[in-house]
């Protein structure tokens, strides 16, 4: 392990939804500053309930979950925003607003940041352009392709290089050969010091990358 | 990049509150009826006020001496006494004896036109009209009355000015009261249209929580919706309880007609000073709707949202 500061930090970490069976149980997981990890694990392993917890859309049932120094159990409402701001996601279902164009869509960390359109709109255009969704900027998700939406919702995601990326199936609906190129985008991220976790099914993907991987087995984390 | 030029550089931004999903039609319509009803109200609190305070003026400024007929003494000596006293009594600014018809005309609607109010010893009555400034001295008038022409008393009309009071501060009250209901009907209303507008976006609302915005931020992205509304609604409200009280005027034919009708008339198109007063009244009930919907809707979303993970 390398000697950087952990930004993310699960201790005995428990989730149940309702009085049913726990899908996650004692998770331990520590996540160094600027460090790449695939997530992998069967259909219902608890992938997308770990990365609920990451960007903080649950709370475990039991457990500490600590991010970028701050005990998340104890963190004020108000201060929520602050530390989502320094996480970028990506869904597997893309959550694009579809009464918003494909340039608001990746724009939107950046104004609801409180950043002028004329200061980030070079930049969002330079990102469409590197997913090669240029000639898209005034379109609505409605008319985008599956691929094209999920290019979109990683874009988003990116926009404001955070200091953490938690990814859904990021390359779920694209090409082998978008795929490579979106692993790239993730990869530049990397190396300019953002953390990334990408959840995935698709082995080729991990065996290209040749990062660590995070296993979830029966909501149980194991390290591959 | 030959295609970045191809994105409209100077489309103005979306709202992040898509408008359509806005369930803001029934609230506008509940609004607008309720600031309708309290254009209603705060124009009959005017009309009530300026009617009690109309009659309260015309009792206050006239008392009654009242004079029975006695044996030995003539009616005529003793309405010639009673004017002498009159006269020399300070604050009276005139008066008028009223003849022993226009006394039976006021006993007509209960004796009826008959003979035999020629056979009654019928009071009579002497009007006279004060100084409302310098009031005559009362309990000194009543006296000298009483001592110098028997059967002689005076009505200040006291018990009836008092009674018209009791009754316009009752009036008013109950106008109050309907106001603040209207408001915290209004104000409830604003809460589920809130409530409602959050359900209908939940999906933007946690996109926006996922990109790091605050809860003050999705507040403002919906108190402005509902700002709009509220003045719209307030307008429209207002508007309407102005034609209300225009064709209340006139269909009562104008100032020579009386009553509630003639009163709503001068309400509108009464003396100007009335006038602007009672229009800046109803320009109230706008402002308030704005405000009202901006702040209630904010602080409900606020609230919703603090429950929010």
């Amino acid at each position: 392990m390398s000697s950087a500061p952990s930004i993310v930090s699960l201790q005995n970490v428990g989730l149940r939804y309702g009085t049913g069976r726990e899908v996650l149980r004692d998770v331990n997981l520590e996540l160094q500053a600027g460090s790449f990890q695939f997530l992998t694990g069967p259909s219902g392993a608890g992938k997308t309930s770990l990365l609920r917890l990451l960007f903080l859309t649950k709370q475990p049932t039991r457990g500490l979950i600590s991010m970028f120094g701050r005990d998340m159990a104890t963190l004020p409402h108000r201060e929520l925003p602050k530390i989502r701001r320094k996480i970028g996601v990506v869904f597997q279902d893309f959550r694009l607003l579809d009464h918003l164009t494909t340039f608001e869509n990746i724009a939107l960390p950046l104004r609801v940041a409180g950043q002028k359109s004329k200061d980030y709109r070079d930049n969002v255009l330079e990102l469409l352009n590197w997913v090669g969704l240029a000639d898209y900027a005034d379109a609505f998700p409605p008319v985008l392709s599956g691929g094209e939406k999920q290019r979109v919702a990683i874009a988003r995601a990116v926009i404001t290089q955070p200091d953490l990326l938690l990814a859904d199936e990021p390359t779920g609906n694209v090409d082998p050969a978008m795929a490579q190129r979106l692993l790239r985008l993730f990869a530049e991220l990397n190396k300019f010091g953002t953390t990334i976790v990408i959840a995935t099914h698709d082995t080729n993907l991990i065996a290209r990358s040749k990062g660590p991987v995070l296993v979830l087995d029966d909501g149980r984390l194991e390290f591959g | 990049m030959a295609s970045i030029g191809k994105h409209k550089q100077h489309k103005r931004a979306s709202g992040l509150m898509p408008r359509s999903q806005m369930p803001l039609r029934t609230l506008m319509i509940a609004m607008t009826v309720m600031c309708y009803l309290a254009c209603l109200s705060i124009g009959a609190l005017v009309l009530i006020n300026r009617a009690v305070n109309d009659w309260s003026s015309d009792i206050a400024g006239e008392v009654t001496v009242q004079v029975r007929p006695t044996d030995g003494v003539k009616m005529s000596e003793k309405l010639a006494v009673i004017s002498a006293i009159l006269d020399l009594t300070p604050g009276v600014s005139s008066y008028k004896i009223l003849d022993k018809e226009a006394g039976a005309k006021l006993l007509e609607p209960w004796l009826g036109n008959a003979d035999i109010l020629d056979q009654l010893p019928v009071p009579r009555l002497v009007a006279v009209t004060i100084d409302k400034k310098a009031e005559p001295d009362f309990i000194k008038l009543e006296s000298e009355l009483k001592a110098k022409v028997k059967g002689a008393s005076l009505d200040t009309h006291r018990r009836w000015q008092a009674e018209l009071t009791r009754m316009g501060s009752s009036l008013v009250n109950l106008g109050v009261a309907v106001l603040v209901l209207i408001t915290l009907s209004a104000i409830a209303l604003v809460i589920f249209a809130s409530r409602a507008a959050l359900d209908a976006n939940r999906q933007v609302v946690e996109v926006l929580h996922f990109v790091g915005a605050s809860d003050p931020f999705i507040a403002r992205q919906v108190q402005w919706q509902f700002l709009r509304a509220g003045l719209q609604s307030g307008l429209l409200g207002m508007f309407a309880g102005m034609a209300t009280f225009i064709v209340l005027g006139i269909s009562s034919g104008g100032p020579a007609s009386s009553g509630l009708a003639d009163a709503s008339y001068g309400l509108l198109v009464g003396t100007p000073d009335v006038t602007s007063v009672t229009y800046l009244l109803f320009l109230l009930v706008p402002i308030v709707a704005t405000l009202l919907c901006l702040v209630a809707a904010r602080l409900a979303i606020l609230r919703i949202l603090s429950n929010v993970v």
